[in-house]
């Protein structure tokens, strides 16, 4: 510090908050007069000011993954993983409350439900795939190894997964098409051979109807064929990569693969970064939407999603970019890049 | 507040009022915590590298606030921005990230089973500048607290706050800070 003025003291005080309403005025008054204060409160600024020096600006894709991975992980916390018991009383509880579900169940999911019209399970329906049928409903259910399918004829179902223990993809048959579900729950109805409505509270699905494109629904929104859809957003199935399939629906059963026994997504990932770089956009493009098809759910979907709209863009297939920039829109509305991706479904 | 490095309109006006973006978040929607997050991270990873003198895990600890501001959101006082409220949780968790790591450090000396210094072995910080410099050899919890009334512009009583430390504390810290920072920066002078 500075020697020349008993008051040098005070500077920090007063720029601290330290000096009271009456105290911090007279200082006010001395400062503008003191050429020592006013050198030592320019010194104090000036440490202010170096410490504030900017950073080097983080690399946009690093901060977008951990964007993705946060989400990730708050989404992860909102569905609590099941507790060990801590006491008797509470399992006495759990089981008393497991003999009424599993009454209620009973009375409410299985009886309404008709035989299956299809053939028998190949393996057994899933627990964590919840079914509740109104009391109308036609409808029947089955699985194999790496897909439950339930065929709904008429009727409504509520149906909520619970991805986390799911082993296997849920696939709903329509009348007059089909619905994958890649959320955790909706209901869906149908009457007359026709789907009457489609309505997601949590995750999403996709709604494919023959002769239609398929249909994006994210949680709260609903579908009925008319008056047109209220808040879905069109994914065309020409954004799929080239195979020609939808970007969403894979074609069968078998072309699903679950995630304990399948490649591994980062393989995918990286497979997809290679044909980037070495400029094989529109191979990029395709890995990019095989990807987000079968690992809607990871971390990394958003940036492959993003990246196959930029495949396409660099391959000059201005179309298929539109569409590859809807898809990201659809599925990432507050997307980290939807202000970059906007301009693009107009362009 | 400084603004963050963000500059597109729509961040500098923000749609939803921090607080309302808080209420959303407490009622368990995920695109207010992504909201959240492109509104303050920048500023937070800022912090936080300032903070602390190893980077390896800047990104565990931007997480950590970001989740744990989701756990708090419903117990949120309501003021018009939350930067200030973010930078305190931040500053928490790094605390008790260095009891935790005070912790190990004890435990390896009494097992006597590495070569492990005694004093802080963490990653020296990559410094680009003398202030970076002289910054790092502050104690943690002084730089904290010199970061956040410098750099985030809280008053006293909010850092007093945030890090449940009585004022006289912060006034004592502040000091201390700027005069070993200053002592540094001389030393590097010559």
């Amino acid at each position: 510090m500075k020697p020349g003025c008993p008051r040098l003291f005070e500077v920090e005080a007063w720029r601290d908050g330290r000096l009271g309403g009456a105290e911090a005025e007279r200082f006010r008054a001395h400062l503008k007069l003191c050429p020592s204060c006013a050198t030592e409160m320019q010194s104090l600024e000036a440490l202010g000011e170096a410490l504030r020096a900017p950073l080097p600006h983080e690399n946009e894709l690093h901060v977008r993954r951990e964007r993705t991975k946060l989400l990730a992980a708050f989404d992860a916390r909102l569905v609590p993983p099941p507790r060990p018991w801590r006491s008797g009383l509470a399992l006495v509880a759990a089981v008393a409350t497991l003999t009424c579900v599993v009454l209620a169940a009973a009375f409410r999911f299985v009886r309404p439900a008709p035989a299956p019209t299809v053939a028998s399970h190949a393996a057994p329906v899933s627990e964590a795939v919840a079914v509740r049928a109104d009391s109308s409903a036609r409808w029947s259910r089955q699985a194999d190894a790496q897909l439950e399918t339930i065929r709904l004829e008429s009727g409504a179902l509520s149906i909520r997964v619970d991805h986390a223990a799911s082993p296997r993809r849920l696939r709903v048959i329509l009348p007059d098409g089909e619905l994958e579900d890649i959320g955790t729950t909706f209901s869906v109805s149908a009457d007359s051979g026709h789907t009457t409505r489609v309505s997601v509270q949590e995750g999403s699905v996709v709604l494919r109807l023959r002769g239609a494109p398929p249909v994006a629904l994210g949680a709260g929104d609903s579908w009925s064929p008319s008056p047109a859809p209220l808040s879905a957003s069109l994914v065309p199935p020409s954004a799929a990569p080239p195979s020609a399939k939808p970007v969403i629906v894979a074609a069968s059963p078998s072309s699903r693969v679950p995630p304990a026994t399948g490649p591994d997504p980062s393989d995918e990932f990286a497979a997809a970064m290679a044909a980037l770089d070495r400029s094989d956009d529109s191979q990029a493009a395709a890995l990019f939407g095989a990807f987000v098809a079968q690992h809607p759910r990871d971390a990394r979907a958003e940036d492959a999603c993003y990246l196959r709209v930029l495949a396409f863009q660099r391959a000059g297939n201005t179309n298929a970019m539109r569409r590859a920039a809807r898809d990201y829109l659809t599925r990432y509305p507050r997307g980290f890049r939807k202000s970059e991706i906007e301009p693009l479904v107009g362009e | 507040m400084r603004s963050s490095t963000r500059s597109t309109p729509e961040r500098v006006t923000p749609p939803v009022p921090d607080p309302e973006l808080l209420e959303q978040l407490a009622a368990g929607q995920l695109g207010a915590l992504g909201e959240l997050y492109d509104r303050y991270q920048a500023a937070l990873r800022a912090f936080l590298v300032r903070a602390t003198r190893d980077a390896h895990d800047i990104d565990d600890l931007v997480q950590a606030t970001f989740l744990a501001a989701a756990a708090s959101a419903a117990r949120y006082d309501g003021r018009a921005t939350c930067r200030p409220w973010l930078i305190g949780i931040a500053a928490q968790l790094l605390r008790r990230r260095r009891r935790t790591f005070s912790h190990l450090l004890a435990v390896l000396s009494t097992l006597k089973i590495t070569q492990t210094s005694t004093s802080d072995p963490r990653t020296a910080l990559q410094a680009r500048t003398d202030v970076e410099r002289a910054l790092s050899r502050l104690s943690e919890a002084k730089r904290v607290t010199l970061l956040m009334a410098e750099v985030e512009g809280m008053s006293c009583p909010e850092i007093a706050e945030a890090l449940a430390i009585p004022l006289g504390t912060v006034w004592t810290r502040l000091h201390t800070a700027r005069r070993e920072l200053r002592q540094a920066l001389a030393s590097e002078d010559a």
